[in-house]
């Protein structure tokens, strides 16, 4: 039997906006947190105004950008400009649990918003800060975004082939994963902290450091051994043969990772045995490793015969690691996925019917939700001020007249 | 409750089974406080084997990976296919508040150590398994590495442009964030569970966890049926370039905006480089110029000529006092010189009893006012506190000793 959700009663005052902040609370917010999003039409949120938009026409009720990281948030519309609006603000961090912001350093402050004033204003919050560098050092009121984090941390380095310019992931990596979930964690646990002793805290992620905490390697081994670690394309230290290979079609690879002898055997088999990998050269690990440009040469040559996905059948069912490089066309269509109902469906005023995904973790009593999409900016404006803070509609009106909401 | 009584981790006991898998999420908890017992089976952790090495040298002791993912632990070694080592496993779990295992979907019921007989021994049990493919569907029994969830997942063929190969990225990324993705489950279910008395089996996937960092390449062919790769290095102003020692990563295009665009045309004016001018035109403003390949020569043999004057740092520095972006490219000694880092102090050393000598640690992944986070021992050696442990499960010295002699168990 399922349980009511692990966040359920737990209410999130969401200043955060773009990358890392919004895909933290959208965490929360799948287990049920009630998360309230403040957004203004006089300037508003990037992710609004970056692509992809719903077939392709620009407007801020159609970029898939900013829908898949706000499903089940509301959004007030609130011009954080006018004097009006702090009033407003703090009847809202009033009856919240969480306030979180993304902004640079300074900017909760200027609103009088810090952690020091919204402690005043309800004591037990958990205040939520994410200042990119950290909020002391000489670097921390620097300019920076999740590609040039990247570099600075030294993924891009260490992502890209030996004889090219360091690529780096194509994305804005750190904004994905390591950060919200480093955060939704540290809010958790401070959530947990409150249940036992009704104090709140305050909860700084420096961006940069929490990227570093999933990069040990290149640091440590520099430290230890003196070693500048290289990009090495897709080989690994400990594995041969361990690379992307063509296969047939355009901008199609199969994944293949060979750690030891047994699995080389395997791979041998699937191969058909053929003479060239019977040399010496590839009888050990060692010699592998050592001879990767030959072995890598070869093994594409006998990739690119075969469909993709006809190949990684073969492969895994004889016990090699192998799988295909999928294309984002290719996950929408991958039958495990649908098979788990990673891929959502849902229906929004303005984008109509269109993805999202699911909680790559599956509590079994008390599942993650997706349940409503993003919201339109300003959708939920007259709903939380009438119904969490108890406004009249007489005095909505008058705010609205007034522009202190949108 | 005092603040002390309330530190949740100082209460918490935590099982890891281990594997390629879960050790990050365990070192989460034990860098705050909670006690982690990692299980080892007689051949040890994989991660041990795996280079590099400390000082390069191999043994069982000396993987950094395997250092760095282990710290503030106890490990013990126990082979939980043995009845011996089964029973004194199931002694353990009425203790522990979160088991976190790794292995193939149903390895442990055919073993007879399922959730359902976990359960039955400790209701309110948190059981975290992470798997490549999660529990169920098609794929769940298909062998994999970091490569391949990382390609199944999606990340890996984004990390490249046009038809040009993808590249790995780092640390097996995929594995973080699998790791990271269960670290957050459980600690809602077990926070649940302290609720409810209610535990509960979460299954973790890693292709899901994967699926979750594509940015918006999803939505890109949902929305627009456009299949999206790297966004960088596809535009003029967006990337990649070199300088006097090295590369930087500009940013100066971002749709149609030029707030950052317009500064640093200026400054390469400023610095009298060759044809800048050409940068002031109206057309740079527009994304689909900049993606054309002839703007994106033109603007890297202009800024180059101006890169090529500074090393990596004064780039940087400089241009922030300027409102432009340039980050520098660090590889791993850049990054433990990196002055803001020095300042906060982030990289943290410790002696290391199992390696007997001091390592560089990355520090803390965030700050918490009252929950402290602190490297208090390093990785345990293989069978450090398999006394410690099984003693308090009520095993004599004597027990403990012939288990060894018989392969059930190791204890150093």
């Amino acid at each position: 039997m399922l349980s009511k959700r692990p966040l359920e009663g737990i209410r999130v005052c969401d200043f955060s906006w773009v990358g890392a902040g919004p895909y933290t609370t959208r965490l929360l917010a799948e287990y049920g947190a009630e998360v309230i999003r403040l957004e203004t039409k006089t300037r508003p949120e990037i992710l609004r105004l970056t692509g992809p938009y719903k077939d392709g026409i620009p407007g801020i009720e159609r970029s898939g950008y900013y829908s898949n990281r706000n499903p089940n948030k509301k959004s007030i519309d609130i011009n954080m400009k006018h004097p009006k609006a702090r009033n407003l603000v703090i009847k809202l961090i009033k009856v919240s649990d969480i306030v979180i912001n993304n902004f640079t350093l300074g900017t909760m402050e200027k609103w009088n918003l810090g952690y020091e004033d919204v402690k005043k204003i309800k004591p037990d919050i958990i205040y939520v800060t994410m200042p990119t560098q950290g909020s002391t050092g000489p670097h921390r009121d620097f300019m920076g975004f999740g590609a040039t984090m990247s570099a600075l941390v030294g993924i891009n380095y260490l992502t890209g082939f030996p004889d090219k310019e360091p690529f780096g992931t194509g994305t804005n990596y750190p904004d994905h994963v390591p950060n919200p979930a480093h955060t939704a964690f540290a809010i958790t646990a401070a959530l947990w902290y409150r249940r036992k002793t009704g104090q709140g805290q305050l909860i700084e992620v420096a961006q940069t450091e929490t990227a570093l905490a999933v990069l040990p390697t290149a640091t440590m081994t520099y430290a230890a051994n003196g070693t500048i670690l290289e990009r090495m394309g897709t080989r690994d230290l400990n594995a041969a043969p361990h690379g992307v290979y063509a296969t047939q079609g355009r901008s199609r690879w199969i994944a293949i990772a060979v750690f030891n002898d047994d699995e080389w055997e395997r791979l041998k088999n699937v191969m058909g045995n053929p003479t060239w990998a019977d040399s010496e050269m590839y009888i050990t690990l060692a010699g592998r490793l050592a001879n990767q440009d030959e072995l890598d040469r070869m093994m594409e040559a006998w990739t690119q015969q075969h469909e993709a996905y006809q190949l990684m059948e073969l492969l895994v069912k004889a016990g090699v690691r192998a799988g295909v490089v999928q294309n984002s066309k290719d996950l929408l269509e991958d039958p495990h996925l649908h098979e788990r109902g990673y891929w959502i469906y849902l229906n929004h005023p303005m984008m109509r019917r269109h993805v999202y995904n699911n909680s790559p973790v599956r509590l079994t009593r008390t599942p993650a939700q997706i349940s409503a999409p993003a919201p339109l900016l300003g959708e939920h404006t007259d709903e939380v001020l009438r119904e969490i803070l108890g406004f009249k509609e007489q005095e909505i009106i008058g705010l609205r007249e007034e522009k202190v909401i949108g | 409750m005092n603040q002390a009584e309330g530190n949740i981790f100082n209460n918490l006991r935590i099982v890891e089974l281990a594997g390629e898998l879960g050790a990050y999420t365990g070192k989460l908890y034990a860098d705050l406080g909670a006690e982690v017992i990692r299980v080892e089976s007689l051949e040890g952790d994989p991660t041990r084997r795996e280079k590099p090495f400390y000082k390069d040298v191999p043994g069982t002791e000396n993987g950094l990976r395997y250092q760095y993912l282990n710290t503030n632990k106890k490990g013990i070694v126990l082979d939980i296919t043995t009845p011996e080592g089964k029973e004194a496993f199931l002694k353990l779990i009425p203790t522990i508040d979160l088991l976190i295992e790794s292995f193939a979907p149903g390895y442990l019921e055919s073993l007879g150590l399922g959730y359902e007989t976990l359960s039955s021994l400790n209701p309110k049990l948190v059981h975290t398994a992470i798997t490549p493919y999660g529990q169920y569907g098609p794929y769940k029994d298909y062998p994999y590495s970091d490569l391949t969830t990382m390609a199944m997942g999606g990340m890996l063929f984004l990390a490249g442009a046009d038809n040009d190969k993808p590249a790995l990225a780092p640390d097996k990324q995929s594995f973080f964030q699998a790791d990271l993705y269960a670290a957050l489950g459980s600690m809602l279910a077990v926070m649940h569970a302290d609720l409810t008395s209610e535990g509960q089996f979460i299954d973790v996937s890693i292709q899901e966890s994967v699926a979750t960092a594509l940015e918006n390449a999803i939505q890109t062919y949902d929305l627009e049926g456009r299949i999206r790769r790297a966004a960088g290095a596809v535009e003029a102003g967006y990337g990649t370039y070199t300088c006097q020692d090295g590369h930087v990563y500009v940013m100066a295009a971002m749709g149609r905006n030029t707030h950052l665009w317009d500064p640093l045309v200026k400054w390469l004016l400023e610095e009298k480089i060759p044809n800048a001018e050409v940068l002031q035109g109206e057309e740079w403003q527009e994304p689909d110029y900049r993606k054309k390949e002839e703007a994106k020569d033109v603007f890297k043999e202009i800024f180059e000529q101006f890169s090529a004057r500074y090393p990596k740092n004064v780039l940087y520095e400089e241009s922030q006092k300027r409102n432009v972006v340039i980050y520098p490219v660090n590889n791993a000694k850049d990054v433990l010189e990196n002055f803001q880092l020095y300042y906060r102090n982030y990289f943290r050393e410790m002696y290391s009893e199992s390696i007997k000598g001091k390592l560089t640690y990355p520090g803390p992944p965030y700050s918490l006012e009252k929950l402290p986070w602190a490297l208090k021992s390093s990785a345990p050696a293989f069978g450090q506190h398999t006394v410690e442990v099984l003693s308090e499960l009520g095993y004599s010295i004597e027990e403990i000793k012939s288990m060894g002699e018989r392969g059930v168990s190791y204890a150093k």
